[in-house]
């Protein structure tokens, strides 16, 4: 798979997986990549390198929204909540998702793996 | 435990942010850490190893550096980073400094000021106004995002030009033999560009100054 192919989807898939644990609740960076690695017992994995950047680049567009807040030891984080724009993006989001997993799916089969 | 803002804060001395931005990026950076080598700690590990495990988090903080800086300021417009960090200021800047220029020349040629000198009614002007364009291309540069050095091209780009044009005649009279006027007259505009080069600079400089982007907010 081309380089470009591969990071697309690695960059998609980080985008819904961000998006989709903001949409329940605000989050800080280490306890995003910490969720994600738990709920995905590990599968899903995102570095201080990857995670920022993209977190970044998620508010720039307006779909996240970060603050200063202090955490429940009072240590001031930065929390990420999911703007109104944010939410509206995850709906198309998930669904562009499913289809693509069922279209995968219908290729190779990879549900029953 | 370790002094993870100091850490952070050496390492991404590249990050070429607004000194806001930049201290928020390092903070939230070191509160990552900080979070990361608790959780070491409370697996048992030893205090060096942890401080190992975080340091071996991030192995390419250059690239970490350009990443959050591309993610914080690169917009995905039509226009890519350095058409408005360069391109566009510079353009600017020429295209101001030769209307100001053509302006002058365009008075200058009034019957009621024929007596006088290009120098006083063209030149010395021209210089005074220079600076304006120095000040507008350097600006819209650092709006842009412009690096240091973007910023300094975008105010010197007039002179700029102008250098590249004169050299380029230079070396053509060089080689294809010509009138030796000619060639004179190239090597005085190579030359002259020490002039208007000084003029633009006090105007550029401002915004050369202050944690590389000075007051700006974020762009793309």
């Amino acid at each position: 798979m081309p380089k470009r192919i591969r990071s697309k989807i690695a960059r998609g898939s980080a985008e819904l997986a961000i998006l989709a644990l903001l949409a329940e609740q605000p989050l800080y960076g280490f306890e995003i990549s910490k969720r994600i690695d738990e709920r995905t017992g590990g599968i899903l994995c995102f570095a201080l390198a990857s995670l920022y950047p993209m977190l970044y680049d998620l508010e720039k567009r307006g779909w996240v929204k970060g603050r200063w807040e202090a955490n429940q030891n009072g240590r001031d984080r930065r929390y990420y909540c999911l703007t109104p724009s944010g939410r509206k993006e995850l709906v198309p989001l998930r669904r562009e998702w499913n289809f693509f997993f069922q279209a995968l799916d219908r290729l190779a089969g990879v549900a029953n793996a | 435990m370790p002094d993870w803002s100091a850490q952070v804060h050496d390492r991404l001395r590249h990050l070429d942010l607004p000194t806001k931005e930049r201290q928020e990026v390092v903070a939230e950076l070191a509160a990552h850490l900080e979070d990361l080598y608790e959780e070491q700690m409370r697996k048992g590990l030893s205090e060096p190893e942890a401080r190992e495990n975080v340091i071996s988090e991030i192995v390419r903080w250059r690239e970490l550096a350009k990443d959050i800086r591309r993610a914080k300021l690169e917009d995905e417009g039509i226009m890519n980073a350095r058409t408005k960090q360069l391109w566009l200021p510079g353009l600017v800047s020429l295209a101001t400094s030769m209307v100001f220029l053509t302006v002058l020349i365009q008075i200058s040629m009034q019957p009621r000021y024929l007596g006088r000198s290009p120098l006083q009614m063209v030149l010395l002007p021209w210089m005074a106004l220079l600076p304006l364009c120095g000040a507008g291309g350097a600006f819209l540069s650092r709006s842009g995002g412009g690096y240091r050095w973007a910023r300094l091209a975008a105010g010197l780009f007039p002179t700029i030009i102008l250098f590249v044009l004169g050299s380029i005649l230079v070396i053509t009279h060089l080689i294809v033999p010509a009138q030796p006027r000619l060639w004179y007259g190239s090597l005085a505009v190579t030359l002259g560009i020490v002039l208007p080069t000084a003029a633009l600079l006090p105007g550029a400089l401002p915004f050369l100054r202050q944690g590389k982007h000075g007051t700006r907010s974020a762009a793309s």
